[in-house]
């Protein structure tokens, strides 16, 4: 069986106890799709590319938390910058999912990589200097995620995935934004900070 | 040295001193031209200041919201072509969802003829784009043009923590080495 958006986000809330999580893209949709969304959680928002670095800062200020990030092929190619700065502050609590589905608006319409799916997202984290870098293509490999957050990081896990085939057409044009999507990110960071953030 | 030039100059030393004085316990850079005796001060690892170093002005200021989620108070370093850099990140995290962001930014490009007059007077675009920019962003913005402008640091950083939202410190010249 593949891996996809649903099971990777129920491994993920099965597995990861007090982590705290930021998100993005298809796996924000998943986490909303499956019901309310989890505490500890943050979605980046809209702002494609800023998951990971939004999750190094939290994995700097609290090292006694396991941080997860959740961060899509096409998000994680507007800032590739992001793994070096990952990897020169080595935080050793941080572990990089990245949903490799090879396509930009994954279900909603599809669009080609820029790199036509020659990336090997996993190659470029190892050789920013990760502390560890591997590709999952089976949901068999969900069994290896207790285990593998309990690693040194900074780990980095492509997760390779089919894309979720495109919905929106002409016979159904785009949806209206609601305002939810512009003020979400920030309800979530305040309330991820009222949990963990030292009081002052 | 005569340099006429570097009376416009604020000292590193009392820059760091400030930030510290109004609570800020983290920098996070990119690297900024007008502010490389901040930089030389932080690379010593001794500032008293938690320190992270970003290769694009969009992760510098997510690396930032992310260390205020952790409870720290971070300012992000960059000069004015990198504010211009980030303004998605900007919008999306200061704007839209309202968490504190502090920038200092270096007006990198002035002319030294400048020095003393309306930065938005300057010749350069670089520099006389700036303010206007951050007018469009509604964000408020406090100059450090001379010694004299010190007090604005605790006036930058309590407009960026206490409203919250985002705010700038405006790097006018070179910051001092002594």
């Amino acid at each position: 069986m593949s891996l996809n958006p649903q099971n990777v986000c129920a491994a993920i809330q099965a597995a990861r106890e007090q982590a705290i999580v930021v998100c993005t893209m298809s796996a924000m949709n998943a986490f909303d799709a499956a019901g309310p969304f989890p505490a500890l959680t943050l979605s980046s928002v809209p702002l494609m590319g800023g998951a990971a670095s939004i999750a190094l800062g939290i994995a700097l200020a609290r090292p006694d938390r396991t941080v997860i990030v959740l961060d899509g092929d096409s998000s994680l190619l507007m800032e590739l910058g992001g793994l070096a700065n990952i990897a020169g502050s080595h935080p050793r609590n941080l572990h990089h999912f990245v949903y490799a589905n090879r396509v930009q608006f994954n279900g909603n319409f599809c669009l080609d990589l820029p790199d036509r799916g020659r990336a090997d997202f996993a190659g470029l984290a190892r050789a920013a200097g990760y502390a560890s870098a591997e590709t999952w293509s089976d949901a068999a490999d969900l069994a290896k995620l207790p285990a593998s957050l309990k690693r040194e990081g900074p780990c980095f896990i492509q997760l390779d995935m089919p894309a979720t085939p495109s919905r929106l057409s002409a016979a159904n044009p785009g949806p209206e934004m609601t305002d939810l999507r512009f003020t979400r990110m920030g309800d979530e960071a305040r309330a991820v900070r009222a949990a963990i953030a030292p009081a002052r | 040295m005569n340099r006429p030039d570097l009376a416009y100059s604020v000292s590193a030393v009392e820059i760091l001193k400030a930030y510290r004085q109004a609570g800020i316990d983290w920098v996070v850079t990119v690297p900024d031209l007008l502010q490389l005796a901040v930089h030389d001060r932080l690379s010593r690892g001794d500032s008293g200041l938690g320190y992270t170093a970003c290769s694009n002005e969009n992760q510098a200021l997510q690396t930032a919201a992310g260390l205020w989620i952790g409870g720290h108070r971070p300012v992000v370093i960059m000069q004015n072509q990198g504010f211009y850099n980030c303004m998605n990140a900007l919008r999306a995290l200061g704007l839209d969802a309202g968490l504190p962001l502090l920038m200092a930014v270096g007006q990198f490009g002035r002319e030294f003829s400048n020095l003393g007059h309306d930065p938005r007077t300057s010749r350069r675009k670089m520099v006389s784009l700036l303010e206007p920019t951050m007018d469009a962003f509604e964000m408020p913005y406090f100059r450090l043009e001379s010694p004299a402008d010190l007090p604005n640091v605790a006036r930058a950083v309590s407009s960026a923590f206490d409203r919250p939202g985002p705010a700038a410190l405006l790097i006018g010249h070179y910051t001092g080495w002594e």
